[in-house]
């Protein structure tokens, strides 16, 4: 088990974090496990994103259309008959089909013109599931209400989490996970020892979107009802780019971390009648702290910690070796 | 008729907008020699070089990997047929190892070596190129002499046929040439043919079988190293072509 976390780079704390998340049922309340849904929920849009941004560097600011394509594709197959689980896998289909539609083209452009790209796409996205007349337009659409059990969603979602930093883990000591490394850190040079960049970009592209989209559609799930504005909405692109990127972009742990700080304020954030309004500002303000002060995130500052503690440690660690 | 060449180049043509960077360039490298491509500043060299390995699209011409047309395919898919290029300034990924970088080659080149195998690659690579010592330092750690020999050993990991090095020996010290000479004649032994940009006139003199001197786009000269060397058209090429021109 230890040479294992070793080997994947998961650290203890997260499977302490995974036992809680699954045990937490037996134990606590109602509000309680809709606070840790929502950060099961966000654990698996970080670190799914920071599969494609994280790892290879590609920064999409369009996310949020996955989410909602898996959302709305669970709840118009849901209101045709279908049972509600059967339709996460169609939801995670489509949602990998739209990220090949998507990466195809925008994939040729490198740093922020792929950035840009995404949040037109993602726009766009939003605009047609308002405008059209199957989405339910800008009101949204709301789930059969038969049979649902919240218990049954938030292990559906505590389970999607672990497969996701699971997954993340896996890439990461992979071949796969190399090829993104290598894009990342320079796209010519990888493709000049033989990296098919555009493949690997849509392999991860489409892993993310994959995970994502069956997010999505829980998510529709548990809150019965969606709109454009809560599955399509920017602010949401922006939130899933948000955490990685405070926790420590192309990690392991970051994402998860930055999921854990933002799953929580979110909530604390939207219950505070006062603070509601703000909650992008604070958004903008800890991206831009994040940016001027610590590109790592706090897996960055964790980093620089310890080597202060290190460079302080070594006397004291003499005198105990010695004694 | 000569043996079939492991590479030949016909009439390759490269164009940015209206600047000619590559004119009608042809020639043959024979399985197994070592073939220096030289010439002053701007005179296309590198950009040759791209075309060969699908960096940059040639807009005319053709390029003959054993027979088979590689011209047009993307850099990928050349270095998967066994054809890969060293950069002049060199590219390591700077937050990888040394041992990483190399395993890249390993794990994306012609063989797509995996687990056991690829480490066995990596391991003889860098022994080969003398950086078993450094294999765990970061690449940004490295001196320049270090990065040139791990340009080297990446493009040796994707294990080519046609490896083609792009002035692996500018900003070295002399005793530094010495060894990639050295290095050169191991590699052309080991049975990869070996294509190089040098500036170095001894380093070319000493390893080439075969020379081709472009100046402004165009082969001006080609053949055994001295002869191509002393050809008029690139001694004019290199000094001037005389003074009558000249002002005053």
């Amino acid at each position: 088990m230890s040479a294992w976390l070793k080997k994947t780079g998961v650290a203890p704390w997260m499977v302490v974090l995974a036992a809680a998340l699954l045990l937490a049922p037996l134990v606590a309340d109602r509000g309680t496990l809709n606070d840790l849904w929502s950060v099961a929920f966000a654990v698996v849009l970080a670190s799914a994103w920071n599969l494609l941004g994280g790892f290879a560097g590609q920064i999409s600011l369009g996310y949020s259309a996955f989410v909602g394509i898996g959302a709305y594709t669970t709840v118009l197959l849901a209101n045709a008959g279908w049972n509600p689980w059967l339709t996460l896998p169609v939801g995670a289909v489509l949602a990998v089909l739209f990220s090949v539609v998507v990466g195809l083209p925008t994939f040729r452009l490198r740093g922020p013109y792929f950035s840009i790209a995404t949040i037109g796409v993602s726009e766009a996205v939003r605009v047609i599931a308002s405008g059209m007349e199957f989405t339910g337009g800008s009101s949204g659409l709301r789930m059969p209400s038969a049979n649902f059990h919240f218990l049954s969603n938030y292990y559906g979602m505590a389970g999607l989490a672990l497969l996701t930093v699971g997954l993340v883990a896996w890439v990461r000591v992979s071949a796969f996970g190399m090829a993104l490394e290598a894009i990342r850190q320079d796209i010519d040079a990888a493709e000049a020892l033989g990296i098919h960049s555009t493949r690997y970009k849509l392999l991860a592209h489409a892993l993310s979107a994959a995970l994502v989209g069956a997010g999505g559609g829980l998510f529709a799930m548990n809150f019965q009802y969606i709109s454009p504005g809560s599955v399509f909405d920017f602010p949401l692109s922006l939130r899933i780019v948000l955490m990685p990127i405070v926790g420590g972009i192309g990690t392991l742990v970051g994402p998860v971390l930055g999921a854990v700080l933002f799953g929580y304020l979110q909530i604390k954030l939207l219950a505070s009648p006062t603070l509601r309004d703000w909650n992008l500002f604070i958004y903008g303000g800890l991206l831009m702290a994040v940016m001027l002060f610590e590109p790592r995130g706090i897996v960055g500052i964790w980093e620089r910690l310890r080597r202060l503690w290190r460079r302080r440690a070594p006397p004291t660690l003499e005198a105990s070796g010695g004694a | 008729m000569a043996p079939e060449p492991i590479l030949e180049v016909r009439g390759v043509g490269k164009r940015f907008g209206g600047l000619v960077a590559l004119d009608g360039v042809s020639f043959r490298v024979e399985q197994g020699s070592i073939f220096s491509v030289i010439g002053p500043n701007g005179a296309g060299k590198t950009t040759l070089f791209s075309c060969l390995v699908g960096s940059q699209k040639p807009t005319s011409g053709s390029i003959r990997f054993k027979g088979k047309e590689i011209a047009g395919l993307r850099n990928d898919q050349v270095v998967a047929r066994g054809v890969v290029r060293t950069h002049q300034v060199v590219r390591p990924f700077r937050d990888m190892t040394v041992v990483e970088n190399v395993s890249v080659g390993a794990l994306f080149g012609t063989h797509q070596r995996r687990g056991a195998e690829a480490r066995a690659r990596v391991a003889a690579v860098l022994e080969r190129a003398g950086l078993a010592s450094r294999a765990q330092a970061l690449a940004r750690t490295l001196t320049i002499g270090e990065l040139k020999r791990l340009e080297i050993a990446r493009a040796l990991a994707t294990e080519p046929e046609v490896l083609c090095l792009d002035e692996v020996m500018g900003g070295l010290n002399p005793s530094e040439i010495e060894g990639a000479m050295q290095l050169i004649r191991e590699i052309r032994s080991s049975g990869i043919t070996v294509l190089m940009i040098e500036h170095h006139v001894h380093a070319v003199l000493g390893v080439s079988d075969r020379v081709m001197v472009l100046n402004f786009g165009k082969a001006i000269a080609e053949g055994e190293p001295l002869q191509a060397l002393r050809d008029p058209a690139v001694v004019a090429a290199y000094l001037g072509n005389d003074v009558e021109g000249a002002p005053g």
